[in-house]
């Protein structure tokens, strides 16, 4: 790592852009893959919106949110959600690599190692996940009554991108601990089921884990805080305002423990 | 078949599992406070429903089944239709199939190992902390031993779904599409992600006929005594359909995978 050039963002850029277009490519000879893929991503979210409608029809309100401002809370996590799965799905195949050696060819590379091997996979399917994601949330803005006029839809397109920078946060941790444990797939398998909770408002924690959610595993910001700079726009609370320093913390924080990782991995390797 | 080979077999998957240590300990540990959420989340839901019952579940009830479907999830766990993908795209496939003994038997006792230790590591540690905080809700009786008894029916039952999915790695490489499909179908409609008993009417009628429900949903029911399952009566048509679908399952899967196998091609290996 010593010695690396410092390149601008331009490079970077660029850069990504090519490696998509080759990684494009690729899937594109996997049709078969991508339409499997695809209807699995449709699945899943099916899956999730039957589970919310059972759940409603069960008990009509949960600590104070109704159908309506559940179906936002739904839909805004689904779309912070599509970043970490389009972008960051990489880092799944992460141990893989690690175990099999085949990591170190990233590090060869006179180009920032993260990057390197974050770019290398964009994930198609997830585009699905954000489709079903802007309808949810379009449904519920209009039966809410929510106004659109262009300071709020500037708020949204922020909080959003804040709100997926804590779960991108997460799964890089997670991916990260492959560098220390073996077995780590569980960590990552966990962090992912995680991500289901945090369509529900945040309000319903007390006491330590309140703190727990909030602070060492943040999904109380993968939808909950953010949205309410929308949803409740009388009186935000200071964590909402305070989540796009935050999220850029939390992922800088994850960032620095993946590097640290690979710096593991190359004294132990070859 | 001497049964000695097929232990050894369960002796070697204990093994396996066991050098994970310290993956086992954050596994534990992550899943805690998976149940964390899963208690904090329904205890606000039965706070702002204003009653105690729904639908004849009690919070204590659904805090039980969610909590122990959710470390059955882990102890059935079986990674077989990924295992099976990787095996094909390396060729370690033929090895297996080369082997003196039938290709699912071979498979079904390497995974019998990992379900040992994870129902000791997992399972019961859990078990032991849902008596502990609900002050003993489950009942100690003879349902303990028929939903043991159902518990072995629901692995078998869930080897037969992997294998029936796993087998179609042979036609596709689409592993995670795949997957991803068994298994939101499986949690969805065996009761893991939200319990049965709040499905509506119309869609638990069909879904109590189907073979998911058969995993998770009738061990939890018996352990709880729910639905009658306290009378013999009530048991013979859980346990019924739990029987019922083995047989189908291992037919249509021995089946699919005796016609598949033939058409198997393998780069490298």
């Amino acid at each position: 790592m010593e010695g690396q050039h410092v390149r601008g963002l331009g490079f970077y850029a660029k850069l990504y852009r090519k490696i998509l277009v080759q990684d494009l490519k690729t899937k594109m000879s996997y049709r078969a893959d991508f339409i499997i893929s695809t209807f699995g991503m449709i699945m899943t979210n099916l899956a999730g919106f039957v589970t919310f409608l059972i759940l409603f029809k069960n008990f009509p309100t949960i600590n104070g949110w109704d159908y309506y401002h559940m179906l936002f809370l739904y839909g805004f996590s689904l779309v912070a959600l599509t970043p970490v799965q389009c972008f960051f799905d990489n880092n799944w195949n992460l141990r893989f690599m690690v175990y099999s050696g085949d990591f170190i060819k990233y590090c060869f590379r006179p180009v920032n190692v993260f990057f390197y091997f974050i770019s290398e996979v964009f994930d198609v399917k997830g585009l699905g996940q954000l489709a079903f994601g802007v309808g949810t949330l379009i449904y519920s803005w209009i039966h809410i009554g929510l106004p659109v006029t262009f300071m709020i839809i500037l708020k949204l397109i922020v909080f959003l991108i804040t709100a997926s920078l804590f779960m991108i946060a997460l799964m890089n941790a997670a991916a990260a601990t492959c560098f220390w444990i073996k077995n780590s797939g569980y960590v990552m398998v966990i962090m992912f089921r995680f991500k289901d909770f945090a369509k529900y408002p945040a309000s319903i924690f007390s006491g330590i884990f309140k703190i727990v959610f909030t602070f060492i595993i943040p999904i109380a910001f993968v939808a909950y805080y953010p949205s309410l700079v929308i949803l409740d726009p009388d009186n935000v609370p200071l964590l909402s305002i305070l989540s796009p320093v935050l999220g850029i913390i939390f992922f800088w924080l994850s960032y620095k423990f993946w590097m640290l990782g690979v710096r593991k991995y190359d004294f132990t390797g070859s | 078949m001497n049964p000695r080979k097929l232990f050894a077999l369960t002796r070697a998957g204990i093994m396996e599992s066991l050098q994970f240590r310290l993956g086992t300990f954050v596994t534990l540990f992550a899943n805690l406070l998976y149940l964390v959420l899963v208690y904090y989340l329904w205890k606000a839901i039965y706070a702002s429903s204003g009653v105690d019952v729904v639908n004849g579940m009690t919070f204590t009830d659904t805090m039980i089944y969610l909590i122990l479907a959710t470390s059955l999830f882990n102890f059935l766990e079986m990674f077989v239709v990924w295992d099976m993908s990787r095996s094909i795209q390396s060729g370690k496939i033929i090895l297996d199939l080369l082997k003196p003994m039938k290709f699912r038997k071979y498979t079904f006792w390497s995974y019998s190992g990992s379900h040992v230790v994870s129902f000791i590591m997992t399972f019961l540690p859990t078990f032991v902390v849902v008596m502990i905080i609900t002050h003993g809700a489950i009942h100690m009786g003879i349902n303990l031993l028929w939903f043991i008894i159902s518990t072995v029916f629901a692995l078998i039952v869930n080897f037969n779904i992997e294998m029936l999915v796993a087998t179609l790695c042979l036609y596709t490489e689409s592993t995670w599409g795949i997957n991803i499909v068994k298994e939101t179908i499986v949690l969805l409609l065996s009761g893991a992600s939200i319990p049965l008993a709040f499905f509506p009417e119309k869609l638990r009628e069909v879904v109590q006929y189907l073979p998911f429900r058969a995993v998770y949903d009738i061990p939890l029911t018996i352990l709880l005594q729910k639905n009658g399952s306290d009378t013999i009566e009530g048991l013979l048509p859980m346990f019924a359909l739990q029987v019922i679908w083995i047989v189908i399952l291992t037919a249509a899967g021995t089946l699919f995978w005796n016609y598949s196998v033939k058409k198997i091609t393998v780069n490298g290996g």
